[in-house]
């Protein structure tokens, strides 16, 4: 989920059209086999990620070579993460303070995570991601007398061909889960029964979150039409700040906010957890030392970034062309050998 | 340098294994401990203080027996001892046919099974079986130079009665409470649950002070792993003396760095029933009305027992109230700062202009302002925690009235910000345990200045990062925050924001193992 609903109704309706929400579901639901295929892995290797499965898979320096992609990828986009934290907050709550702060404040909390380990991560994840849902859901009912149905209609009035690069649009993201996924495949159990609601959870989470960044898109379909949902570049933080009961309640979007930092927070720090295992994994580095010196990388990397505009397209170009390409290519290769090799060493036991 | 950095190193690191703080010196009388068991060395060892009384008298048995009895004054029951050990023995049965048997061979055998009436009576033969004995309250008989004694159950002292504890009162529910007195706790206890299955254990701690423990639990109920490492934790201890429950929870505790307590306590009974029942297990120490109760979690220290007396949804209601209370109590200052200083636009127009009319003439900003009122109000609490209750009770109106209405008056302090302060002091109280009200008041302090210098983002990163610090604790192996994170849904619904009725609690908590269902509620 991380801080994908920020962003993804520009990217898919920018695709897709006024139908985009109709593609966010089945770009979500290409996540399922990939997930699925990461998981089947993890009885044949048990406690070893997919970039050790990948050296002893396909030799040495190929997985290697994978391992530094990984490491690459997941190292620059967790830094584009943590800029999305910067440019949202500078923005949208307190322009004069400058970018840095919050930079740091967000890397602080990653950093908290990363040092207190995967488990305390994923107790987070769990406290967050109920607090995220409930928020967006309030964000969803108090939008409701906004509404415009006119804006949705006519329904594929361009056809099914839009669906399609609206999909296109969307597969990044669950890729980014899977890469998760293939990292975190040391830290899983391998029993029978946890193999089994580990399954059942990529399933969950695939549909859940699908569900829910598709109710995102519509509503801003909804509220501010096909147009408008492409030009806003965090469309739900606008939506937010529309926020309105009587002469009350208004203004709460910097409410909303604290919210929306947690989950980047996740975000950012799947990302941060990625690239020390990838680190561990290609060149035995490991320790505070290091990711002391990946702090400081994200860091360089945030600095960089002056506008959130330019931020948007840099973070397009890693999904779509980088993150997509690596994940669709790379597990399904590897799960194919896996089962191949697998499938000759029973012919030759037999 | 390098002996700050040690000194430094000693101060701030809890040792991994053995524990060991203030070693007792070593006395002349160690060696004599492991001399073989006789009248004249426990003389030689004891006599210096005045305070231990030697009864010497004569039995006469088939010889005539010198014997000693030795006992500390101020711990024994005297007409106990006069009345059913040397009334009998020097009087009432001299020519009894067991008695005219007795030899100093046979005389400690003989005595036990024919001649003193007590329940509590039993043979030692190790020296320093003997002295601890004496100095724990019990009476011994030494007979000539026999290498055996007995050892006789005669404890009488003045001790408190059993009264309704003073921090832990309900209205509704039993009104006993613990005692200084181990053997009345562990009756206490003992009389809530009446099953062969519930494990008292006893230990000592401390050297010198040579405290009695005990920990107890109810066997099939209480994780094993549990139990073993309460007792591994206990078994590290080295100290001279435990004086107090305080001692041993900085000791065995998981994380000695947070501000948050680790370890439960209570003074009720039934509290301590109620928590066994549920699987945990319970230290009691000798000399304190505090048990300690372990693992702990953070939503059982914003739950009272009296929610288990009163009907569920009004059992339900004060729990809202408590967890909202608590959440107050944390936020409340740090809310006002951030919105007067970043964030007015979330305020109602009308409101803005009241709270802005206020603040004319408040020349210190609202960080400041808050800080100031915040640490007044943790000195009038400290102030009045300490001083009689009459005083104390001076004190509050003193502060609260008087203090208050003069610094608005002469333009120090807003109105506004009396009222938040007033509205965080009244919601700490919403929180039952002393212990998590402490943390409470720690953590406001960051979230204020945070809160002064970044608005809600810097409230945000307290939050999240005070979240993260709960998540990363465990006490003795459950996590902290359990069940919510690890969730456990029906554990959440049924005994945590929200109590069941009896009726649908028919599963012991799941926070951690548990080998037996719970046939018929909750225990």
């Amino acid at each position: 989920m991380g801080g994908t609903f920020l962003p993804i109704a520009t990217f898919v309706t920018g695709a897709a059209g006024r139908d985009s929400w109709m593609a966010v579901l089945p770009g979500y639901a290409v996540g399922i086999p990939y997930g699925l295929m990461v998981l089947s892995l993890l009885t044949d290797y048990p406690h070893e990620n997919l970039l050790q499965i990948s050296e002893k898979l396909f030799s040495k320096w190929i997985g290697k070579m994978i391992g530094f992609i990984y490491i690459i990828i997941s190292g620059y986009y967790g830094g584009l993460m943590l800029t999305v934290i910067g440019v949202i907050f500078e923005q949208s709550m307190m322009p004069l303070t400058p970018r840095l702060v919050f930079y740091l404040g967000g890397l602080m909390l990653v950093f908290y995570l990363v040092e207190t380990g995967i488990e305390v991560f994923a107790r987070f994840s769990e406290v967050a991601f109920p607090m995220v849902v409930i928020t967006m859901v309030l964000i969803f009912g108090l939008s409701v007398p906004r509404i415009e149905q006119g804006e949705i209609f006519p329904i594929l009035s361009e056809g099914l061909k839009p669906l399609y690069f609206g999909v296109l649009k969307v597969m990044p993201f669950p890729m980014e889960y899977i890469l998760f996924l293939a990292g975190v495949l040391t830290f899983l159990p391998t029993g029978k029964q946890e193999l089994r609601q580990l399954k059942t959870g990529v399933w969950r989470t695939v549909f859940l979150v699908g569900i829910l960044n598709m109710l995102v898109v519509l509503i801003q379909i909804l509220v501010f039409g096909p147009v408008e949902t492409i030009r806003a570049a965090f469309g739900f933080l606008v939506l937010g700040k529309m926020v309105e009961i009587s002469r009350t309640i208004a203004g709460v979007e910097s409410l909303f906010m604290m919210v929306w930092l947690g989950s980047l927070v996740i975000k950012c720090c799947a990302f941060f957890f990625m690239t020390t295992w990838g680190l561990d994994t290609v060149f035995s580095k490991k320790g505070s030392k290091w990711r002391l010196a990946l702090g400081a990388v994200f860091l360089g990397i945030a600095s960089k970034f002056e506008s959130g505009a330019s931020l948007t397209s840099v973070a397009t170009f890693v999904e779509f062309y980088l993150i997509l390409p690596f994940a669709f290519v790379w597990i399904p290769t590897l799960w194919g050998v896996s089962r191949w090799k697998k499938g000759a060493g029973v012919q030759r036991n037999a | 340098m390098r002996s700050w950095m040690k000194m430094i190193k000693e101060l701030t690191i809890r040792p991994k294994g053995e524990r060991k703080i203030r070693n007792s010196p070593s006395y002349s009388f160690d060696e004599d401990l492991k001399k073989p068991l006789s009248g004249q060395t426990v003389k030689e060892i004891l006599s210096k203080s005045s305070d231990i009384v030697f009864r010497e008298f004569f039995l006469q048995g088939k010889e005539r027996i010198p014997c000693m009895l030795v006992v500390v004054d101020g711990l024994v029951d005297k007409n106990l001892l006069d009345e059913f050990v040397l009334k009998p023995l020097m009087v009432e049965l001299v020519g009894h046919p067991e008695l005219a048997k007795a030899t100093l061979s046979n005389v400690v055998d003989i005595t036990i099974q024919s001649l003193l009436p007590g329940v509590e009576i039993k043979k030692i033969s190790e020296m320093k079986d003997a002295v601890s004995s004496i100095l724990s309250g019990d009476s011994v008989i030494f007979f000539g130079d026999s290498s055996e004694a007995i050892v006789i159950g005669a404890k009488g002292w003045a001790n408190r009665g059993v009264n309704e504890p003073i921090a832990e009162s309900v209205v509704k529910g039993p009104h006993e409470g613990f005692t200084e007195t181990l053997r009345i706790n562990t009756s206490l206890l003992r009389r809530k649950i009446k099953h062969p299955s519930l494990r008292i254990i006893s230990l000592k701690l401390g050297d010198m002070s040579n405290t009695d423990l005990v920990v107890t639990y109810i066997e099939k109920i209480a994780s094993p792993d549990i139990v073993s490492e309460v007792l591994l934790r206990l078994g590290k201890i080295k100290m001279d003396s435990v004086i107090d429950v305080g001692y041993i929870e900085e000791m065995i505790e998981d994380n000695p760095y947070s501000p948050f307590p680790q370890i439960a306590y209570t003074e009720r009974p039934d509290v301590l029933a109620g928590k066994l029942l549920e699987g945990k297990v319970g230290i009691i120490l000798d000399g304190t009305p505090i048990v300690l109760v372990v693992p702990a979690i953070l939503t059982q220290f914003l739950n009272v027992n009296e929610d288990y007396y009163q009907r569920a949804m009004t059992a339900i209601l004060s729990r809202f109230v408590r967890y909202v209370g608590a959440f107050v109590a944390i936020v409340a200052p740090s809310v006002y700062i951030a919105v007067t200083t970043f964030h007015q636009e979330i305020i109602p127009t009308d409101l803005l202009m009241s709270i802005s009319e206020g603040r004319q003439g408040v020349p210190f900003p609202a960080l400041l302002e808050a800080l100031t009122m915040t640490v007044v109000l943790e000195i009038l609490q400290e102030a009045g925690l300490r001083l009689p209750k009459p005083i104390g009770q001076t004190i509050g109106i003193v502060g609260a009235l008087i203090i208050g209405d003069a610094a608005v008056k002469a333009g120090l302090v807003s109105p506004l910000m009396v009222i938040i302060i007033g509205i965080t002091a009244v919601s700490s109280y919403a929180i039952p345990y002393y212990d998590l009200s402490l943390a409470v008041r720690l953590t406001r302090f960051p979230l204020m200045i945070l809160a002064g210098i970044l608005g809600f983002f810097g409230m945000s990163v307290g939050l999240y990062a005070g979240l993260i610090h709960l998540l990363s604790l465990r006490s003795f192996g459950v996590p902290y925050l359990s069940p919510i994170a690890p969730l456990r849904i029906r554990a959440l619904l049924q005994d945590t924001f929200v109590r069941a009725p009896w009726w649908a609690l028919k599963r012991r908590p799941q926070l951690i193992d548990v080998e037996e269902p719970r046939p018929n509620g909750k225990g």
